[in-house]
């Protein structure tokens, strides 16, 4: 706009000079040349020392558009020296009005040889934006170039001023943001009649604020700064820019970057060929200090992608990930994590097709709110939906899931079009005993969430240690199973086969096990239990009961436990029918048991039962059905009004112990319990 | 006479059916009792705001209401009080994580930055209420809000045995938050926010 506006300026005043030969004044009423258009045109040409003094006036003038109408025109030179081939006006201004640049008032100087076409005009003071421009121009023949520099432009003024030029679209884009700051500009443009050639911009902000509607976009104070250079050959550009940001801050859903602390430079470089649309990046380099170094290139269309390749270089995870990571996984179970350690990433796309390599060296994860932890993970994880094979190999030192202690592992898999499997069978250690994977797939079906399964066996773990690490009584006995598969999808996790437990010299077998969201905000875990044939002396023994001897056979149906704690399940806990073991029952138990059912206890203190050590019973079992915090309590058979946890038979002294309290409060029940395992005296009711 | 007979015996048919759906009648009045309470413990005494008349009246109304139609349904022994238990220890830990969380969002309720959904969720409202560097930490706040609330909605109804209620009881939620919310806070109303 402005070079057209200075070809026309200039023609204008080659006109007016080429006209005034001699003391002259001149009135024109109208008067046109080209795309010029004068009313009232007036000259005043003078002889004066230091050569012709030029003055010419308009009322109005009509110039080639975008400039287009312009009134109360002035031009005013004191030193014009007309030679043979040249002209030059050593110092002169000119002032006019128009309609989106308003008043204005320029000083100029121009050289100009009219017979080879070349000028020279050096102008000052051009008002815009509540900015001054300056700016040179050289005309050669064809050839031209712009030289021009402006301090301190306000945006929000250049963008008033800029909008008429600009389309509906573009417009109404520019509108939802709000921009405030100013801009250092020069700029440096060549060409060839109405091509540019070479482009050279270097810009820079002073506390740049902008903000989108809808505040999703922000910047706060930003200072960068911008170079950007293009050469043109034949509508190919070969440009190059670098961009630096050192201060203030920036949001960029959901990315926040403090400029202050983390400054960033971007330099890139590549070619653009106007006429096919063709984009290619041959460098890009984006550094943030002391977060990430990313080195880039790209071929392709604004719109398509025909070749990516980009390389983020080792880097701190922790920073990685509190920078760049964390902030698209908010709210799910990876958004708290303490981390240590460095990883780099490569990845590669041509067309739809990609791979991605993840390396991780010495890396330390630990989840804030204390669900998981991995020690010194090692390896590198990759990832194709190609038709071509990517490996994987990672291990860790050790890990903790919950309670569940996980030790050394490390596992070696394949990808080919985004599925994984095993190249070998996978040894977890969990406690002392071991989870071995032999099959595991992992599934990532276009967009949705990722699927996986696995099948394996869990060598015995001794139920010491996992009884320790749950806080539990001292448990003695083996932990095994056989799990034909375990499913990943929709953020459930279900396992198939059972889980077997030796315990108390019986078999605890677990079926049916589901857990929903296990790191989500309220874990669900749902399962069915069968308990055969335990030894009670044992169990009695183990949390400090008072001796009971027997056989005990239970099952638990539709247990569901919220946050690991239980919420729900129909529990059944008695001597099995055709028991043929010795049934004798301690003072201690039959109190306990009393206590557990909310039944007598003190009664066998005061009367003459007391002299003996412990009982006879036929069969003891309890029931508990869990709902709605209220267990609904039975036993081994209905007695009078209420049921038996105890039936006396055999030899005597015989005992019955009944319990009255159809439904106890369950969290009633726990304390019940708590308090019988922490006593070691009968508990007297009184 | 036919007609009437038949029309008489449709209508006990169809009364017999409405028995047998009545045991499943969502409790809605006992649901509210429920919410105000999870409610005034989460937010503390900041809400406790009076209700506007007008909504006692129509609380009033629905409640008598519901209560008429049931005890000429079915005998009021059978219907009396029908309740909801909130308390469960993963109800509490639900509870517990959100009136810790409630220290953080309250400053953001009070600005508008974020405000109630008709839906019981909570949605941030207004960015630039926000500072640029507490953007993500107040998106993770709401997003684990909601997490939680859902999982809220899901449990009272999985505690009480009826999955099925999930729906309604966070319906009940959504209008005892709005109602219970501090006046200057933002709630969702048809599809746009409004002040209290």
């Amino acid at each position: 706009m402005l070079t057209r506006f200075l070809f026309s300026f200039s023609i204008l005043l080659f006109l007016t000079v080429a006209n005034a030969s001699g003391n002259i004044k001149l009135s024109i009423g109208q008067w046109s040349f080209e795309d010029i258009q004068a009313q009232n045109l007036q000259f005043d040409i003078k002889l004066t020392a230091k050569g012709l003094a030029l003055t010419a006036k308009a009322d109005s003038l009509i110039l080639a558009k975008p400039i287009g109408q312009v009134t109360h025109f002035s031009l005013q030179c004191d030193e014009l020296i007309l030679l043979a081939e040249t002209f030059s006006c050593g110092q002169g201004t000119v002032s006019f009005r128009q309609a989106d640049l308003g008043q204005q008032k320029l000083s100029f100087k121009v050289k100009g040889e009219p017979e080879k076409s070349k000028y020279r005009i050096k102008l000052a003071g051009l008002t815009l934006a509540s900015a001054s421009f300056s700016a040179t121009l050289y005309l050669d023949k064809k050839y031209w170039r712009l030289v021009t520099q402006t301090p301190k432009l306000q945006i929000t003024e250049f963008i008033k001023v800029a909008s008429p030029y600009l389309q509906e679209q573009q417009r109404e884009a520019l509108e939802s943001w709000q921009v405030e700051g100013n801009i250092n500009l020069s700029a440096d443009i060549a060409g060839r009649n109405n091509e540019i050639s070479t482009l050279m911009v270097d810009m820079a902000t002073t506390s740049l604020n902008v903000t989108d509607s809808e505040s999703r976009y922000v910047t706060e104070n930003v200072i960068l700064g911008l170079d950007f250079s293009a050469k043109n050959n034949k509508q190919n550009w070969q440009w190059q820019t670098e961009l630096t940001v050192d201060r203030g801050q920036a949001y960029g859903e959901p990315i926040f970057v403090d400029f202050d602390v983390t400054p960033v430079s971007l330099f890139a470089k590549g070619l653009w060929q106007q006429t096919k649309g063709d984009l290619e990046i041959s460098t890009a380099k984006f550094h943030q200090k002391g977060v990430v170094q990313v080195f880039a290139d790209f071929k392709g269309s604004f719109e398509k992608v025909e070749q990516l390749n980009v390389q983020i270089e080792k880097s701190n995870i922790a920073r990685l990930y509190e920078n760049w990571l964390q902030p698209f996984v908010l709210g799910t179970a990876v958004d708290s994590l303490n981390l240590a350690g460095s990883a780099a990433l490569n990845y590669h796309q041509s067309a739809d097709n990609y791979h991605v390599s993840l390396d991780l060296q010495n890396v330390f994860i630990k989840d804030e709110l204390n669900r998981f932890s991995v020690d010194e993970v090692n390896g590198s994880v990759g990832w194709t939906n190609y038709d071509h094979q990517m490996n994987s190999s990672l291990g860790w030192e050790k890990a903790i899931m919950y309670a569940v202690q996980i030790g050394q592992s490390q596992f070696q898999a394949q990808t080919v079009s985004s599925s994984l499997t095993l190249t070998q069978p996978w040894d977890i250690p969990v406690f002392d005993g071991k989870l071995k994977i032999n099959k595991l797939n992992l599934h990532r079906p276009g967009e949705q969430g990722a699927e996986w399964f696995f099948d394996g066996r869990l060598t015995p773990i001794s139920m010491e240690q996992v009884s320790e690490a749950l806080g539990w009584p001292l448990l003695h006995g083996k932990l095994s199973g056989v799990i034909p598969k375990v499913s990943y999808s929709d953020k459930h996790i279900k396992v198939d086969g059972a889980l077997t437990v030796k315990l108390f010299e019986g078999t605890t077998v677990i079926t049916d096990l589901k857990l929903a969201q296990p790191f989500g905000s309220l874990p669900q875990l749902y399962a069915n239990v069968d308990l055969k044939n335990m030894n009670l002396s044992t169990l009695s023994e183990t949390f400090d009961f008072g001796d009971i001897s027997g056989r005990l056979e239970g099952k638990i149906r539709d247990l569901r436990l919220a946050n690991w704690r239980p919420v729900q399940f129909d529990a059944h806990f008695a001597t099995p029918k055709n028991d043929k073991s010795r049934h004798r029952i301690s003072q201690k138990a039959i109190n306990n048991l009393s206590k557990v059912g909310g039944g007598v206890g003190a009664a066998l203190q005061r009367s003459f039962l007391r002299f003996f050590e412990d009982f006879s019973y036929k069969r003891l079992g309890l029931s508990c059905k869990l709902h709605n915090e209220v267990c609904e309590m039975s036993g081994v058979g209905e007695a009078e009004n209420g049921y038996y946890i105890v039936k006396g038979g055999g030899l005597p002294p015989r005992i019955n112990v009944v319990g009255y309290t159809r439904q106890v409060d369950w969290s009633e029940l726990i304390d019940r319990l708590k308090a019988v395992s922490n006593s070691s005296e009968p508990i007297v009711i009184e | 006479m036919k007609q009437l007979k038949w029309f008489a015996s449709s209508f006990m048919g169809l009364m017999l059916v409405s028995c047998v759906t009545i045991n499943i009648y969502f409790p809605a009045a006992a649901a509210e009792e429920a919410a105000d309470k999870i409610i005034e413990e989460v937010w503390q005494p900041e809400t406790q705001v009076k209700e506007t008349e007008q909504q006692s009246f129509n609380n009033i109304v629905h409640v008598n209401f519901a209560v008429a139609a049931l005890n000429w349904i079915v005998s009021p022994a059978q219907a009396a009080a029908p309740n909801l238990n909130i308390n469960s220890p993963a109800i509490n830990s639900l509870q517990a994580k959100m009136k810790k969380r409630f220290a953080s969002l309250k400053a953001y309720y009070s600005n508008g930055a974020i405000g109630l959904t008709e839906n019981g969720f909570v949605a941030i409202r207004d960015n630039k209420a926000i500072p640029l560097k507490s953007r993500n930490s107040v998106k993770a706040l709401v997003k684990n809000e909601n997490n939680d609330r859902n999982e809220l909605y899901a449990e009272i109804a999985r505690v009480n045995g009826h999955p099925e209620w999930k729906a309604d009881i966070q319906a009940t939620f959504a209008r005892r938050w709005i109602s219970k919310a501090a006046s200057g806070w933002w709630y969702q109303s048809a599809g746009s926010w409004k002040q209290k």
